[in-house]
């Protein structure tokens, strides 16, 4: 009678561990997952007592009880790494927008993810933002957003030229200034030889502003 | 009372019932982690055979072995599983509320859904 209960336990256990491995691959999101190999380490508990039972051993019970002890330990882990450090894991319901006041808590984004799938792969252009409360940063990246912050755009050297040209207007007052320097420098009066040559084209263009931009810089670092 | 063979017979015979009891726990577990909607229903086809599936084999195996010793290490490692199991299941439960791995339409009441929008309100301290 023992060894006919034995086979139907085993067969039950191995039908609950195909249940587990079934989650465990087509689990939407990893908390399914952990909770699914939480199911499948009691699983093989199980296995190992029924071993146990069948062959009349006590060889396996500190592995039961060490299992009983610190099982719990990979769950909660993995828990705590899904709450802090993704938050673009957001919800299946796109129509619920709560905000989570407290820090470690994902933000409320509706409409970032596809219905059942909670971890599908986003748009990275689409970050998600919390609505009333600013995201952890990252010490590393803190210096970017920062800078992104304060307004300042990278201008290329064009376009630095181009308003630096079109803001100081006919530039005579640069230009009489760099003469009075350009005698001192031979280098700089050749520049100053290369703004006058393509002067008689009479148009500011970008490449004689330039050219006394970049000369006014070099004035400027040298008066420093 | 029982002669030694009927005493064998009736412990087997419990011994047996546990086993087939603690392979149905786990039986259970595998079709709610399969069959199931979302994450927080499967958290709760998947503590049955933490604790009761669990109970119902160490039983067994402790009355197969027919000794009183082995009774209190069975005891002792389902009561550590008593006391761990909730850790991991708090926890779990908590995460997958936040990153919200739930389907609301399924809830019949949100316990935590008022102390949440609570706290979320910006409430004056008046009021706190």
């Amino acid at each position: 009678m023992l060894d006919i209960a034995v086979h139907i336990t085993q067969l039950l256990l191995a039908l609950g561990a195909l249940g587990s491995v079934y989650r465990i691959y087509k689990g939407p999101s990893v908390l399914d997952r952990v909770i699914s190999l939480d199911v499948m380490l009691i699983i093989v508990a199980s296995m190992m007592i029924v071993d146990m039972v069948v062959n009349d051993h006590q060889d396996f019970i500190l592995f039961v009880v060490i299992t009983a002890v610190i099982g719990f330990l990979g769950a909660v882990a993995i828990a705590r790494y899904v709450v802090v450090r993704s938050p673009e894991e957001v919800a299946a319901e796109t129509s619920e927008q709560d905000p989570y006041p407290s820090p470690p808590v994902a933000p409320a984004i509706p409409g970032a993810a596809a219905e059942n799938e909670p971890e599908a792969p986003h748009d990275p252009v689409s970050t998600p933002r919390m609505p009333g409360l600013e995201p952890e940063e990252d010490e590393s990246t803190s210096w970017f957003s920062a800078l992104a912050r304060s307004g300042f755009t990278p201008r290329r050297h064009d376009a630095q030229s181009a308003d630096a040209g079109a803001g100081i207007g006919p530039s005579a007052a640069t230009s009489k200034d760099a003469g009075t320097d350009a005698a001192a420098d031979p280098e700089s009066e050749h520049t100053q030889d290369a703004d006058t040559a393509a002067r008689p084209d009479a148009r500011p263009d970008a490449s004689a502003a330039a050219q006394k931009q970049t000369q006014q810089e070099r004035q400027e670092d040298r008066d420093v | 009372m029982f002669d030694s063979l009927d005493a064998d017979l009736i412990l087997d015979a419990v011994a047996s019932v546990l086993l087939v009891l603690g392979g149905l726990m786990s039986l259970a577990a595998g079709v709610g982690l399969v069959r199931l909607p979302d994450l927080h229903s499967r958290m709760h086809a998947a503590t049955k055979p933490q604790v009761l599936g669990l109970l119902s084999l160490l039983l067994a195996a402790a009355i197969t072995w027919r000794s009183w010793e082995w009774v209190a290490i069975v005891l002792l490692a389902w009561g550590l599983q008593l006391l761990t199991a909730p850790v991991s299941a708090h926890v779990v439960g908590r995460s997958g509320y936040r990153t919200k791995h739930m389907r609301r339409d399924l809830l019949t009441h949100d316990e935590l859904a008022s102390a949440v929008e609570r706290i979320s309100r910006d409430i004056p301290p008046s009021r706190g």
